[in-house]
């Protein structure tokens, strides 16, 4: 870059830097940052509270509010880009109550949940989890799901949950939504969720030494050879219906032929 | 005709056979039951303090829910639901303070569409418009018990029925309950009704032993010991009563009173609505009896045919 682009580029990124405050203290950063970039911009390493930097791993649960505003807002700082006088503090990491069992001699039912979790029957209804959650799942209802003993229903409706915490910090009746709401998605996979069939198959052909030809193959290519394979491979187009498979099966189990 | 129904959530898991027969009768008198959406626990305990109105914004907004769905009434069959929600109902109408509380509250509710997470904010307030209503009222009220009986398909004219009130259909006073607290006369009504004989017994209104159940189960045993004898000593052939709890501690618990008193072994309870479903020509398969530690099936089946002079 030539000098004179560098100090246009640092002169565009003077003029758009906004104040942010990192724990109650005053940043200058970029307005096209994330959170999480600004907090780094501002000189903070991160060793907790930072993961896939894709808002998925749900290690970055940030909290913070705006001047005037008695409104907590909430947010994965990997995804959310910072705004003008935002007061932030990250949360790196918050205890939660975590039940240990054996999934195979639990049964699917509202009590296995109450067993392993009776602080369940301590929810108020407040609603204060579904306003703490990034990930817009509406946290509440799928409480509610879980205390009445629908596992299914609970497991579906926290799907999209990435376990940041902010629920379990935020609930008076000191819940760990997220804790309960895995359990139920592990016993509705467990106990519920018919057998992929296909899955055992696959098994079956790992263990019959399907693969072992394959594996011997590419060990025994060069780095470019490989390159070559990898790239050329075969993948699912964007635009495919669930019954696409490719041509080579010989390593797949086919829905169709099963 | 849909009618607004919160089921409650012990009816979702524990007594499916409150919630099934329900339905069914309601089906067979022309209404279906629609549940609004997104519906938590009511909170099961009206608040003990006066004071505590953080336990009444779970009941508040499943009733402004309704109302958002063009409820302008709620029924119930759980008396601990009912009493939960008739009792916020009432404070929301009454009690200006907590009315504000609540609002201020529940104003800030987030609402998710879980398929197209589009949020709701910003919510009006509930002014206590849904009038909340057990199922025997409505049945008195809006069914009319003459309509039952006119609809009747099978006769009950043999059994003995005692109605078990237990305690949140009737109290507090003061316009809570679903009758008199002292002399209630709806549950007889209603059992008339549907041709039954009805018995009268002192331990109609009395505790069944409720949550003690848990924290002092001998003595919820005593407590249901002593309705059941009441019951069995008035000469009812079964109890009918509404309450997922007083089931709970009357027929589920029946073991325990068992191992308690040797000369007890085992007495019929129903739910209400498996009385009303099965008259009304229900099928029984679908009324959940063999649910019951003490299936009542046979009591349905064995009536006296002829009037027995008493």
């Amino acid at each position: 870059m030539s000098k004179s682009a560098e100090k246009s580029r640092k002169k565009e990124v003077k003029q758009s830097l906004i104040p942010i405050y990192i724990m109650g203290k005053k940043h200058e950063v970029p307005d096209s940052l994330t959170i999480q970039k600004a907090l780094e911009y501002a000189g903070y390493q991160l060793v907790r509270g930072c993961g896939c930097r894709g808002g998925i791993c749900g290690a970055c649960g940030t909290v913070y509010r705006f001047p005037n505003s008695y409104r907590i807002e909430v947010g994965l700082s990997c995804q959310t880009v910072v705004e003008p006088n935002m007061y932030i503090a990250q949360l790196p990491f918050f205890p939660g109550n975590k039940a240990t069992y054996d999934l195979d001699t639990l049964t699917a039912t509202g009590s296995t949940l109450a067993a392993l979790y009776p602080e369940m029957y301590k929810c108020i209804g407040c609603g204060t989890c579904t306003r703490s959650c990034p990930m817009d799942i509406d946290v509440m209802e799928y409480i509610s799901r879980a205390i009445r003993g629908d596992i299914a229903g609970t497991a579906e409706a926290s799907f999209d949950c990435v376990m940041c915490g902010l629920c379990a910090a935020r609930c008076p009746a000191e819940l760990v939504q997220y804790n309960i709401a895995i359990l139920a998605r592990r016993l509705y996979a467990r106990h519920i969720a018919p057998p992929a069939k296909h899955l055992a198959a696959a098994v079956q052909n790992t263990r019959k030494g399907v693969f072992e030809e394959g594996v011997k193959k590419l060990k025994k290519m060069g780095t470019e050879e490989l390159k070559k394979v990898y790239t050329g491979r075969i993948t699912e187009p964007d635009i495919a219906d669930e019954f696409w498979e490719p041509e080579d099966m010989t390593y797949l189990v086919s829905e169709k032929t099963r | 005709m849909n009618i607004h129904y919160y089921p409650g959530c012990t009816l979702k898991e524990k007594t499916t056979n409150l919630d099934d027969s329900t339905r069914e009768a309601m089906a067979v008198l022309g209404y279906e039951l629609v549940e609004p959406a997104n519906w938590t626990c009511c909170g099961a305990e009206y608040p003990l303090s006066e004071q505590k109105i953080s336990g009444l914004t779970a009941p508040a907004r499943i009733l402004r829910q309704v109302h958002s769905e063009g409820g302008g009434q709620v029924v119930t069959t759980c008396a601990f639901c009912f009493n939960v929600l008739k009792r916020t109902n009432v404070d929301i109408k009454r009690n200006p303070l907590k009315n504000k509380q609540i609002n201020a509250f529940l104003k800030d509710d987030i609402k998710i569409d879980p398929n197209t997470k589009t949020k709701t904010t910003g919510f009006p307030p509930y002014n206590g418009e849904v009038d909340v209503l057990h199922l025997l009222e409505f049945l008195r009220d809006e069914v009319g018990f003459h309509t039952i009986r006119a609809g009747l398909k099978r006769d009950l004219s043999g059994l003995k029925v005692a109605p078990y009130y237990g305690c949140r259909m009737l109290r507090p006073g003061g316009g809570i309950g679903i009758d008199s607290p002292d002399s209630p006369v709806i549950f007889e009504e209603f059992l008339e009704s549907l041709g039954c004989r009805v018995v009268d017994f002192p331990f109609k209104q009395e505790c069944c032993g409720s949550y003690l159940a848990v924290s002092r189960p001998a003595a919820a045993t005593e407590a249901s010991y002593q309705v059941l004898r009441s019951a069995i000593i008035n000469g009812a052939d079964a109890i009918a009563l509404s309450c997922p709890l007083c089931y709970y501690n009357l027929d589920r618990r029946q073991d325990r009173i068992k191992d308690a008193h040797a000369g007890f072994s085992g007495f019929p309870v129903f739910f209400f609505t498996q009385l009303l479903a099965w008259a009304l020509g229900v099928a029984e398969d679908v009324l959940g009896l063999d649910q019951h530690y003490y299936n009542p099936k046979s009591v349905l089946h064995n009536q006296p045919k002829t009037e027995v002079a008493q």
